[in-house]
C-alpha cells in the first residue's frame, strides 16, 4: 500500500505535488509544534501518504531516509557493498584456518549482499516480489524504499529540494507557513524582512530570524484571539487558519466582525492557498509597528494611524467589495508611509463608503419594507382570492347537490311510476287468469256431467237390453237340450246295433279259431271286427296286441300242442341229464342213460327235468294251457333251448286267446251300457 | 324218427331247424363227419401200408383212428359252441 500512494503520488502533477508537498511540510511543521506545545493533541489526517510510513518508525531516525542526503547510507546493502569492497584483501595476507574461515564469512556475505541487491533490483520490477520481499526480508523494506525515494528525488528534483529544507530542521518550518501567495508578494523588495516564503530562505536568516519570529508568532496569536471575542476557542484557531480559508467556510465571522484587518483582508482576498499567509502578514505589520516604534519613535507615528476600514454593516457584496479595495489602498498607503499625504482622501472615501453603506442599507430597507408590503398585500390578495374561490366552490357543490337531490327524487318517482303500472299490469293479469282457469274449470265440469249422463243411459238401455237377450238364450238352450236328446237316441240306437255286431264278429273269430282241424289263418275276421269296433281303443288296442304270424297263420288247436309236447319232452328226455359244458361223451352218456331212468306220473313234486315234463304233460291234458307254458318256462339249459319253439307256439295261442276275451268282455260292456 | 311230424311242419323245418331237432342235427353231423375222416384215414392207412409198410394192417388202422379222433374233436367242440351260445342267451 505504501508503494500504491507513492504512486498515486506520482501519477498527480508536478504543481500539486509541490503545494501537497507544501501543506505536509506545514503541517508537519504544525505537528511538531504541537507536540512540543500540546502533547495530546492528535496528528491531522490530511498528513501526505509519505510522513505516516515514516512516522511509525521513528526509533530509527536513518532508515527513514526519505529525506536523508545521499551521502547518509542506512539499507545495509550500502554497508555491505563497503565491506565487500574492503574486505577481500585480508585473505591472501592470512593463511590457515582463519583464512578459510573468513574467505567462507566473505562469500557468505557477498552472495548475502548479492542476493540481496537482486532482490531489491527484482522488487521494483516485479509487484508481488515486492511485496514477499519487503514482508520477509530484514531491512528488504528500507532498501526499497530508498531507491524509490531515490528515483522519486530524480524525477522531481524540486519536491527534493524542498523536502531537504524541510526535513532536517523542523522548528524552521513554522514560520514560511504564515507566508503565502497574497498581494504582497507584488512588493518584492521586502520578501526579505517579511518572509512570506520559507523556502527562499537561506539557512543563515533562517537562524537569525528563528529567535525573533516565534515570539512575535505567539504574540500575533494572542492578539487575533483575543480581537475576536466570539471565537471561543483561540488555539485551533491559530493553528488552522489555512485550512479554514481553504474551506472556505470560515470567512464569513471573520467578514462579520470586520474589526480584525487581517481576517477582512484574508476574506477580501478569498484565495484557498493565501489564506494562512494572510494571517501573517496582519501579524507581521503588528509587529513591524511595534518595532519603529521602539526603534525609531520620531519618525514613524504618523504613518500609523489609518486604520483600515470598518463598515459597521458590510453585508452587501457591492459594499466589500468597496470596503476591501479601499483598505487595499489603505494598507498600500500605510505600506509606502504616505498616511498623512493620503489621510483626509482616504477619510473621505472612508465617510463616503459610509454614506454608501447607509444608503445601501436604506434602500435595501426600504426595499425590504415595500417587499414585506407587497408581500402582504400579495398575500391578502391570496387570501381573499382562495375565501373567494371556496366560496364560490361551496356555492357550486350546493347548487350541484340540490341539482341531485332533484333529479334523484324526480328518477324516484318515475321509477314509483313504473313499478306501479307494472304492478298493476301484474294484477290485471293475474285476475285475468284467474278468470280464465275457473271458466275452463266450470267448461270441464259441464262436459263431466253430459259424459255422465250419457253413461247412466248407455247403462240403462244396456241392462234393459241384456235382459231380453237373456231371455231369448235361455230358449235357445232349451231348444238345444231338446235336439240332443234326440240325436242321443239316434247314438245309443247306433251303439246297439254295433254292439250287435262286435258280438257277431267276435263269435265268428272265436268259432274260426275252434271249429278247425289244424291252424288256419283267420284275418278276414279279424278285419271285419276291427272295421265293426274302429273307434273302441279297447279293441283296437287288444287287437294290436295279437302278433301278426298269429293271424296270418292261424293258431294250433289243443290237440296238436299236446302232440307236439310229446315230441318235444322225448327230446328234452335225451337232454336231461348234460352238464352246463357237455361234450360228446356227456351227449352220448345222458342219451343212453336216459333210456333207462323211470317214467313219473301226475303232479310229481321236484325241480329236475323229468318231474317238469310229467307236470307239464298232467296240465296239458287237463287243458291247462297257460299253467303248462309256465311250468316249461321253468327248464334250463339244452332242455330249454330244444323246447323253446313250443313254448313260443303255447303263447301265441293263448295271446288270441286273451285278446278275444278282451274283446267279448268289451262287447259285453258295451251292450251292458246299452241297456242302461 | 325225425321224419314223424305233419305235413306242415316241415315247410316250417327247412326255413329253420326246429328247437326240438337241435340236437339231432348235431349229432347227425357228427356222425357223418366221423364216417368220412375215417374212411379218408383208412384210404391214407392202406395206401401208406401197401407203399411203405409191405401190406401191413396197423398203417391202416392208424389212420383210421387219426381220422376218428378228428371228427371227435370237431363234433365235441360244435357242441361246446352251442352250450356256450345257449348261456350266452341265457344271460
Amino acid at each position: 500500500m505504501l508503494r500504491t500512494s507513492l504512486r498515486s503520488v506520482r501519477a498527480v502533477a508536478p504543481g500539486r505535488q509541490w503545494q501537497v508537498s507544501r501543506r505536509a511540510v506545514l503541517s508537519g511543521q504544525r505537528f511538531y509544534a504541537a507536540n512540543t506545545t500540546h502533547p495530546n493533541q492528535p496528528d491531522e489526517p490530511k498528513l501526505p501518504p509519505t510522513t505516516p510510513s515514516t512516522a511509525p518508525i521513528p526509533p530509527p531516525p536513518t532508515p527513514s531516509s526519505t529525506v536523508a542526503t545521499k551521502p547518509v547510507p542506512p539499507p545495509p546493502a550500502a554497508t555491505a557493498r563497503t565491506t565487500a569492497t574492503i574486505t577481500p584483501p585480508p585473505p591472501r595476507r592470512k593463511k590457515g584456518f582463519f583464512r578459510r574461515l573468513r574467505n567462507y564469512l566473505l562469500t557468505l556475505i557477498f552472495l548475502g549482499a548479492a542476493a540481496f541487491g537482486g532482490g531489491v533490483w527484482y522488487s521494483r520490477i516485479n509487484d508481488s516480489f515486492h511485496d514477499f520481499f519487503t514482508e520477509y526480508v530484514p531491512y528488504g523494506e528500507e532498501a526499497v524504499l530508498y531507491l524509490e525515494e531515490l528515483d522519486f528525488k530524480k524525477r522531481f528534483p524540486d519536491a527534493a529540494v524542498r523536502a531537504t529544507g524541510r526535513r532536517p530542521d523542523a522548528e524552521q518550518v513554522k514560520i514560511p507557513a504564515q507566508s503565502g501567495a497574497s498581494w504582497r508578494v507584488a512588493d518584492g523588495s521586502e520578501a526579505s524582512g517579511r518572509q512570506h516564503s520559507s523556502v527562499q530562505k537561506t539557512a543563515a536568516a533562517k537562524v537569525a530570524a528563528q529567535p525573533k519570529e516565534v515570539p512575535a508568532v505567539a504574540e500575533a496569536k494572542q492578539e487575533t484571539a483575543k480581537l475576536p471575542a466570539a471565537e471561543s476557542k483561540p488555539k485551533p484557531e491559530d493553528k488552522k487558519p489555512s485550512r479554514a480559508a481553504k474551506k472556505k467556510a470560515e470567512p464569513k465571522p471573520a467578514a462579520e466582525n470586520a474589526v480584525v484587518p487581517a481576517a477582512a483582508a484574508a476574506a477580501a482576498a478569498a484565495a484557498p492557498a493565501a489564506a494562512a499567509p494572510a494571517a501573517a502578514p496582519a501579524s507581521a505589520s503588528a509587529s513591524g509597528w511595534r518595532a519603529p516604534e521602539v526603534d525609531e519613535p520620531s519618525r514613524w507615528p504618523p504613518a500609523s494611524p489609518i486604520d483600515p476600514l470598518a463598515v459597521p454593516h458590510a453585508a452587501d457584496p457591492v459594499v466589500q467589495d468597496l470596503v476591501r479595495m479601499l483598505n487595499d489602498l489603505v494598507a498600500v498607503i500605510n505600506h509606502d508611509g504616505a498616511a498623512d499625504k493620503y489621510g483626509p482622501a482616504v477619510g473621505k472615501a472612508k465617510a463616503e463608503i459610509g454614506r454608501v453603506g447607509g444608503k445601501i442599507r436604506e434602500i435595501k430597507e426600504q426595499a425590504e419594507r415595500e417587499a414585506a408590503q407587497q408581500v402582504k398585500q400579495r398575500v391578502d390578495e391570496f387570501d381573499r382570492a382562495a375565501n373567494e374561490l371556496v366560496a364560490r366552490l361551496e356555492g357550486a357543490l350546493a347548487a350541484q347537490e340540490q341539482q341531485f337531490r332533484r333529479e334523484f327524487e324526480h328518477e324516484m318517482e318515475r321509477l314509483r311510476q313504473s313499478y306501479e303500472s307494472k304492478a298493476k299490469l301484474v294484477q290485471e293479469r293475474e285476475r285475468q287468469l284467474a278468470e280464465e282457469r275457473l271458466g275452463n274449470q266450470l267448461l270441464e265440469q259441464a262436459v263431466q256431467l253430459q259424459r255422465q249422463f250419457a253413461n247412466d243411459i248407455r247403462k240403462h238401455v244396456e241392462e234393459e237390453r241384456g235382459a231380453r237377450l237373456g231371455r231369448l238364450r235361455e230358449l235357445a238352450r232349451a231348444v238345444e237340450d231338446l235336439e240332443r236328446l234326440t240325436a242321443g237316441w239316434g247314438d245309443v240306437v247306433d251303439a246297439n246295433l254295433r254292439a250287435q255286431q262286435l258280438h257277431v264278429a267276435v263269435e265268428a273269430v272265436r268259432a274260426s279259431l275252434d271249429d278247425a282241424r289244424h291252424p288256419r289263418p283267420f284275418v278276414r275276421e279279424l278285419v271285419a271286427l276291427k272295421e265293426i269296433a274302429s273307434d273302441d281303443p279297447v279293441v283296437g288296442a287288444a287287437i294290436a296286441s295279437i302278433p301278426p304270424a298269429a293271424y296270418q297263420r292261424g293258431v294250433s288247436t289243443p290237440a296238436e300242442l299236446i302232440d307236439r309236447f310229446r315230441r318235444v319232452a322225448a327230446e328234452v328226455r335225451k337232454a336231461a341229464l348234460l352238464p352246463d359244458d357237455a361234450g360228446v361223451a356227456s351227449h352220448a352218456s345222458s342219451y343212453v342213460l336216459s333210456k333207462v331212468l323211470f317214467r313219473k306220473q301226475g303232479l310229481a313234486a321236484g325241480d329236475d327235468v323229468e318231474s317238469i315234463l310229467t307236470r307239464t304233460q298232467t296240465l296239458l291234458e287237463e287243458g291247462d294251457l297257460d299253467n303248462a307254458a309256465r311250468e316249461m318256462n321253468g327248464l334250463t339249459g339244452w332242455a330249454k333251448t330244444l323246447s323253446r319253439d313250443w313254448l313260443a307256439e303255447v303263447r301265441r295261442v293263448l295271446e288270441v286267446r286273451q285278446a278275444l276275451e278282451v274283446i267279448q268282455a268289451e262287447a259285453r260292456l258295451q251292450s251292458l251300457r246299452l241297456e242302461q | 324218427m325225425a321224419e314223424t311230424p305233419a305235413p306242415s311242419t316241415p315247410s316250417r323245418a327247412v326255413s329253420r331247424p326246429v328247437s326240438e331237432a337241435l340236437l339231432n342235427e348235431k349229432w347227425d353231423r357228427c356222425l357223418s363227419n366221423l364216417i368220412i375222416k375215417s374212411t379218408v384215414g383208412l384210404g391214407f392207412g392202406v395206401v401208406f401200408s401197401v407203399l411203405l409198410f409191405k401190406r401191413r394192417a396197423w398203417p391202416a388202422l392208424v389212420g383210421v383212428g387219426f381220422g376218428a379222433g378228428r371228427a371227435y374233436e370237431e363234433c365235441n367242440y360244435s357242441l361246446k359252441a352251442a352250450a356256450r351260445d345257449i348261456k350266452r342267451n341265457k344271460a
